[in-house]
């Protein structure tokens, strides 16, 4: 197990959050399968720079982590580790709506990498409002070029138990 | 280490899943309830991806397809593939293919072929509710909830992050083909070139295996994809063009969304 400090950006706010968080190595097999929101966990840290807003601790194993902020909830999901490096996601719930999908991005030295699949993640956060908004259970044709955010989404989704 | 949550659950809460395998990610929406049987579907799904996968040299795939091995050496399930190719080629005037580049490659089928089967392993142990989707292709059994159709977005190709149409069903499949993110990647196998003439196309009906396939001809056929959908029983088509206008088969209507 190794410790990183992760530093990422809000794709909305450009809120900057710093977080300790337990990033695991494994992809598919230690996943995992979440069936229900666990007890929330207490985040790692969370100074924030913009202030208002937690981001929580990304646990492996499906568990749930979170934090709130004037009634909203953030979770993180896991790290997953793609052909382009690792993609991490934050979702934002008002309720059981989600408000904001946040891409947490960092490459193993622990730096900002803003090269991970250009402007494909804006579309899928795009996309990911669009479904919820429109009540739909999946999207056909959806731009799914990217495993890894797609993966840590629906992780955060199973943490939310949205 | 991971902590595994245990944790008990409602018979009516959900399990979703996402799992990468295939080169792309699969996604699971079922009852709590299904979760002891997920763990061997998704051993499954990594097991046709070793033993069907093009990347590999060492798959049976691989070595079928460069004359190594025989079809009766090669996992029965690779006989059944290609005897679904062959019908799916004969369906569609040539237009879906196992032979796509000149040299044999299923994949184009696998993918669908293996949505259904997992659905399939899901429901044939009694779970009624069950959504597996490979990448935007997906099976649906059941329904979501009681009283409520599954309800599937399909992508506007022209305008990404919006949606062209949403259709509902009960035990249907929904397949879309297009270029809007990885660009031109569906050869006409009648002439060799990328087919550009559609920006995507969303064939429904019972089977995905079916529909991923029919999907992907219809795009290579292009506008006349129309006409020939219509010939084909039970399944539908929902079309955009690269300049915005849509057409769709006269059952569609059935599957729209309110």
């Amino acid at each position: 197990m190794r410790r990183a400090v992760l530093a990422f950006g809000s794709t909305v706010a450009g809120l900057i959050l710093l977080l300790s968080f337990r990033s695991h190595s494994g992809t598919a097999a230690s996943a995992g399968v979440s069936a229900a929101p666990a007890a929330p966990a207490t985040p790692a840290a969370s100074p924030s720079a913009a202030g208002g807003m937690a981001g929580g601790g990304g646990k492996s194993g499906g568990t749930t982590s979170g934090g709130t902020a004037s009634g909203s909830k953030v979770i993180t999901g896991d790290v997953i580790n793609g052909p382009y490096g690792p993609s991490q996601v934050a979702i934002t719930l008002s309720g059981d709506k989600i408000t904001k999908v946040t891409v947490l991005q960092h490459t193993d030295d622990g730096s900002n990498s803003q090269e991970i699949d250009g402007n494909a993640l804006p579309k899928l956060t795009a996309e990911t409002l669009t479904a919820q908004n429109a009540k739909i259970d999946a999207v056909s044709g959806a731009s799914y070029t990217s495993a890894g955010y797609i993966k840590s989404l629906q992780s955060a989704l199973d943490k939310a138990g949205a | 280490m991971p902590v595994r949550a245990e944790v008990t659950v409602a018979a009516d809460q959900r399990l979703r899943h996402a799992e990468p395998v295939m080169g792309t990610v699969f996604s699971f929406d079922l009852p709590a309830a299904a979760a002891p049987v997920l763990p061997a579907v998704l051993r499954w799904l990594h097991w046709v991806d070793a033993t069907f996968s093009t990347y590999r040299a060492d798959s049976d795939v691989s070595r079928f397809g460069r004359g190594e091995i025989r079809l009766a050496d090669c996992a029965p399930e690779l006989a059944e593939v290609i005897g679904e190719c062959a019908v799916l080629s004969e369906r569609s005037g040539g237009y879906f293919t196992d032979r796509p580049g000149g040299r044999f490659d299923p994949s184009g089928l696998v993918k669908g072929w293996s949505i259904e089967h997992a659905a399939t392993m899901l429901t044939a142990v009694g779970h009624t509710s069950v959504s597996v989707n490979g990448a935007g292709d997906m099976q649906c059994a059941g329904e979501p909830e009681p009283g409520r159709p599954w309800r599937i977005g399909i992508a506007d190709p022209l305008r990404p992050g919006t949606l062209a149409a949403v259709v509902a069903g009960r035990d249907f499949a929904v397949a879309t083909s297009g270029t809007a993110e990885r660009g031109p990647h569906i050869i006409n196998p009648h002439t060799g070139r990328p087919a550009t003439e559609l920006a995507s196309v969303t064939v429904v009906g019972p089977r995905v295996t079916s529909a991923d396939a029919y999907a992907t001809a219809a795009f290579a056929m292009g506008p006349a994809a129309r006409d020939w959908v219509e010939r084909v029983d039970g399944y539908e088509a929902f079309a955009v063009s690269p300049d915005g206008t849509r057409w769709q088969t006269s059952g569609f209507a059935a599957y729209a969304a309110s």
